[in-house]
């Protein structure tokens, strides 16, 4: 599974990298981010997940080799 | 394209407005401030998912002009480094009447800033930056689906 992360996430992880093991939803992959670094986590709980086709909730169940793009909170202001 | 990373130029936003049926357009335009917070600004670094944002940007137009019954919606959003007083966003609204236009646009700019994954990282004068600013609504909402559009200071704009 492919992760890409953004903005304040990139001072935790790499914009791009590549999960070894499949996950099957967004708890299971928050637990795979915060295995590869805990000090994210204030951050990725306020995160949005999405693939592809778009935004995903937590009932979304990833398919095999899908790129999950994890959303931080927007610009605001 | 709703996000890019050339300038915005608002006149050929402004063009498209004018229509028989708008007494009324509005233009909002976001520019880099030079101080946040006390601290001064050297520039902005604005970063996008660029196909999640136009398509969410294109889904808040779309409400919108269905909602207020607008002549005319538009909205585009700069990626990349931007120097203070450089345009960062421009949403533009038409409508027979002013209220609808003003409503819309205010509720317009405040999706996209809420909501589309375009994220700023400010890069400060004295040489430090962070990505900061950012959306913290659930903070009063307690859910990070929802967020405050609501103002009692600023106006009866309706919440969502």
């Amino acid at each position: 599974m492919k992760i890409h992360v953004y903005a304040g996430l990139k001072e935790y992880f790499l914009p791009e990298f590549e999960l070894a093991d499949e996950v099957g939803n967004i708890d299971q992959l928050k637990a795979c981010l915060l295995a590869i670094n805990e000090r994210a986590a204030m951050l990725l709980a306020a995160c949005r997940f999405a693939v592809e086709e778009g935004f995903i909730d937590n009932n979304y169940k990833f398919k095999s080799h899908e790129t999950v793009i994890v959303v931080p909170p927007s610009s605001g202001g | 394209m709703a996000v890019k990373d050339a300038p915005i130029d608002m006149a050929e936003m402004l063009a498209g407005a004018h229509h028989p049926g708008a007494g009324a357009v509005v233009l909002f335009s976001g520019e880099v401030r030079g101080e946040n917070k006390g601290r001064a600004v050297a520039f902005l670094e604005y970063e996008a998912h660029v196909p999640l944002a136009t398509a969410m940007m294109g889904e808040i137009l779309s409400e919108a002009k269905q909602k207020w019954g607008l002549t005319f919606a538009v909205a585009q959003h700069r990626v990349g480094r931007l120097d203070v007083g450089d345009t960062a966003v421009v949403v533009i609204t038409a409508s027979a009447h002013r209220h609808e236009a003003y409503a819309a646009n205010r509720h317009i700019i405040d999706r996209i800033k809420h909501e589309a994954p375009i994220w700023k990282c400010e890069h400060f004068v004295d040489g430090s930056s962070e990505w900061g600013n950012n959306c913290n609504c659930h903070e009063v909402t307690g859910d990070y689906s929802k967020h405050v559009y609501s103002r009692p200071e600023a106006g009866s704009f309706p919440a969502q």
